[in-house]
């Protein structure tokens, strides 16, 4: 078992401290934009907008750590997944894997660095070759770069298959032979195929029945364990994010709005998206539900083509109406500002959310009063969950 | 007097693959006003129950095998065609999990409304077209007179779902069934979807049943639930009981394999081993005893009854005194449930026997 509490737990995490620590990050995206061209016209097309699928991402990963990226459909997090495997060219900004900067890498370059980085598909039925057995499925990677004698790829795939929980024998099979989480585990065998240091594993539990998605969750932590692997967990879930991360990364419209420990995020959310979002994933309690509050966002997530000016989220922003629709948040957009520890937050107001009120909404227990910064601190402020209550308690909650 | 009492419904399809036994004696109970919520996985039987309440099953292989559902007195199962159409949308309404499917992309949204509501009342297209507003504006969809002449298409996910419920609830239903109603819907819009859904219902006193494998979902919407396998109700309680004390083994699975937003982070999950079974084979024992972790010999040969789990207890069926019942026959005990597997010492699953197999 392996504890996915601290980035130290990673094998090659090293000292588990910040960015600016000495060890270096596997994966760092620096400014990364990914625009999609909307295009009219049949015979000339003529480029009349951008999908701004993701706009302007800072993020690092460290060896042997799991973050989570969430958000809503269409918020950019499997682009930026997407654009870290080099599956896109991004618009603007840099990839760096490893050290090496792999923005326009071409060729048998790019192919070398995609050997160390492999991809988990959300749905078992669509990534998996239908005329291709089990083991051909597995082992194509190895064949793909050219790795061992055929003999050798043959023993490979009946490990791969026995470590993903599959009979070796099964080999022979054909996808529509296996359900689907065993499927998934086709899949996870095949990325494990060419020893990677990265995963990056997109929705790849939402496909599959609850009874079933432990089974890959318990796996995928399991090898992760076993091979000091680096996962980047993508999904919409966020009871599922934070049970496999161990830090988060919430998008909206392209950007990174906040992002913290797994620990700190439900504990102590700072972007008002953020506590809405938590707020809105039901828990299987009806006693902790009885006393939670939903924070319920009103209309739809804008299009990604058209964004509101300044904050992304001011069009439906419960912080914004209730300090009186303050002109900053549709004038400037914010940065990300690191509020405390390993936690950043996108937002002009954060102090604000005090995290006593919300405490109660998100969680449904009393709020132990924290410690919001009351300025934006110089240095960073370590998290002080047992700070005395109701020093400063902003406001009560909401109506 | 409940509104709806579903009495040992059985429910096959003939396939070219032989006959699958979907729903295997399903009974429960629905007062007025009341919501239940059905739990359980894909294929475990949720749907069609409910498709065969609607006499909607997919012709011609579905069919209802034997069984009740009394419908205010009415046993659904014997009427014909024309009276069933009368039924559907007035006194039954449904929504369905995907709303770009169910509703038609060529028709705008006033159109389909309004032929809905004309179908059933004796009213003007004015009068019908008034109805239409005053239900957007209920759901929550800004400038209705404008969104009326927008097709489907035009609509999001959320405001699709918003539509769907406005029709549904056009005729007043008495009874109105949700199947997976949020299933394709980002989590703030399911939040949304929810809290509309929960407020109308109460506001018309509508009967509610929803089906989901959420049981987050069910936990804050609903007052009683059951939980299927394989095409039976393996337990029924209220909400508070069934989360308080779950005593069936698959429900103690499905709580401890779903990660909770409330927990430490790093908490163990322990899955439910295994595959849901195939349904082209007739049950036989237990249907969920090759995955269960409790299983006794007998559980492999004996399909146990939903009995309550307080010996000798009335059965009430519905309301908030609805009796605690579970078809197992080694319930989980309260720390065993809380621990999500068996502490009893020396108990090992038992393997299954040779003459079974």
């Amino acid at each position: 078992m392996i504890s996915p509490t601290t980035p130290a737990a990673g094998p090659a995490a090293g000292t588990g401290a910040g960015p600016s620590s000495a060890t270096q990050p596997l994966v760092r995206i620096e400014g990364l934009r990914m625009y999609f061209a909307i295009t009219r016209g049949i015979l000339i097309s003529r480029h009349v907008g951008d999908v701004r699928a993701v706009d302007g991402i800072d993020l690092s990963i460290e060896k042997g750590e799991t973050v989570g990226l969430v958000g809503e459909s269409g918020c950019g997090k499997s682009t930026v997944g997407r654009t870290i495997m080099r599956l896109y060219r991004p618009t603007a900004g840099r990839v760096i894997f490893d050290g090496q900067d792999i923005t326009a890498a071409e060729g048998s370059t790019l192919r070398a660095v995609r050997r160390r980085m492999q991809m988990i598909f959300q749905d078992p039925y669509a990534s998996l070759d239908p005329r291709m057995t089990a083991a051909g499925i597995v082992s194509e990677p190895m064949e793909i770069h050219r790795i061992g004698s055929g003999q050798e790829r043959h023993e490979r795939v009946r490990d791969l298959l026995a470590t993903v929980g599959l009979d070796p024998d099964y080999g022979d099979r054909y996808p529509h032979e296996f359900s689907g989480g065993q499927r998934q585990r086709i899949g996870v065998a095949r990325a494990l195929a060419l020893h990677p240091d990265l995963i990056v594993a997109d929705e790849p539990i939402s496909a599959l029945d609850v009874s079933i998605q432990a089974q890959i969750i318990n796996l995928l932590e399991k090898l992760q364990g076993e091979f000091g692997l680096t996962y980047l967990f993508i999904a919409h879930d966020l009871s599922v994010v934070r049970h496999i991360s161990d830090r988060i990364v919430v998008m909206y419209l392209g950007r990174v709005v906040e992002i913290a420990g797994s620990r700190d995020l439900y504990e102590r959310p700072l972007h008002p998206y953020s506590v809405a979002l938590l707020s809105a994933v039901p828990i299987p309690d009806p006693a902790v539900e009885g006393r939670r509050r939903r924070i319920i966002l009103t209309g739809d997530v804008p299009s990604p083509s058209n964004p509101p000016s300044g904050c992304t989220f001011h069009t439906r922003c419960w912080l914004r109406e209730r300090l009186g629709n303050p002109e900053r948040c549709v004038a400037e957009a914010p940065e990300l500002r690191e509020m405390a520890t390993r936690h950043a937050v996108s937002c002009h107001f954060a102090e604000e959310v005090d995290g006593t009120a919300e405490q109660v909404q998100v969680t449904g227990r009393p709020g132990k009063a924290s410690s919001a910064p009351t300025e934006a601190p110089a240095a960073p402020v370590p998290v002080a969950p047992t700070a005395p209550e109701g020093t400063r308690p902003r406001y009560r909650a909401q109506s | 007097m409940a509104l709806l009492s579903v009495r040992d419904l059985v429910v096959q399809f003939k396939t070219h693959d032989g006959t699958v036994h979907a729903v295997n004696g399903v009974s429960f109970d629905l007062e007025e006003g009341e919501t239940l919520g059905l739990v359980g996985e894909s294929g475990c039987g949720k749907s069609v129950t409910n498709l065969a309440v609607m006499r909607l099953l997919p012709q011609p292989a579905g069919r209802i095998v034997s069984g009740h559902v009394n419908f205010q007195n009415e046993d659904l199962v014997g009427l014909d065609e024309s009276e069933m159409r009368d039924l559907r949308g007035k006194e039954i309404a449904m929504i369905f999990q995907d709303p770009m499917t169910s509703l038609n992309p060529v028709l705008t949204i006033e159109e389909q409304m309004v032929e809905t509501i004309k179908a059933h009342k004796k009213v003007t297209g004015k009068e019908a077209r008034a109805r239409t507003i005053e239900l957007l504006t209920m759901v929550g969809i800004s400038e209705p007179e404008r969104r009326l002449r927008d097709f489907p298409h035009q609509f999001s996910g959320g405001m699709r779902q918003r539509v769907m419920i406005a029709m549904a609830l056009a005729l007043e239903p008495k009874l109105l069934i949700a199947d997976e109603p949020t299933t394709a819907l980002d989590v703030t819009i399911q939040a949304q979807v929810l809290e509309l859904l929960s407020r109308l219902a109460a506001d018309h006193g509508t009967a509610v049943i929803l089906i989901t494998h959420d049981l987050g979902v069910v936990a804050g919407m609903t007052r009683r639930i059951n939980v299927m396998y394989a095409g039976f109700v393996v337990e029924s309680a209220t909400t508070a009981d069934l989360f308080a004390k779950p005593s069936h083994p698959y429900t103690v699975g499905l709580l401890h394999s779903m990660p909770r937003l409330d927990a430490q982070p790093g908490e163990p999950l322990i899955p439910i081993e295994g595959t849901p079974p195939d349904l082209r084979f007739a049950p036989f024992g237990c249907p969920f005893a090759p995955r269960c972790a409790w299983r006794l010999e007998r559980c492999w040969k004996e399909m146990p009854g939903l009995e309550p789990i307080e010996a000798a207890a009335d059965i009430q069926m519905t309301g908030r005194g609805a009796t605690h019942r579970s078809a197992c026959w080694n319930r989980p005990t309260a720390p065993e449930a809380a621990a999500g597997r068996p502490l009893r010492a020396d108990f090992t699953p038992a393997a299954q026997p040779t003459e079974v197999a």
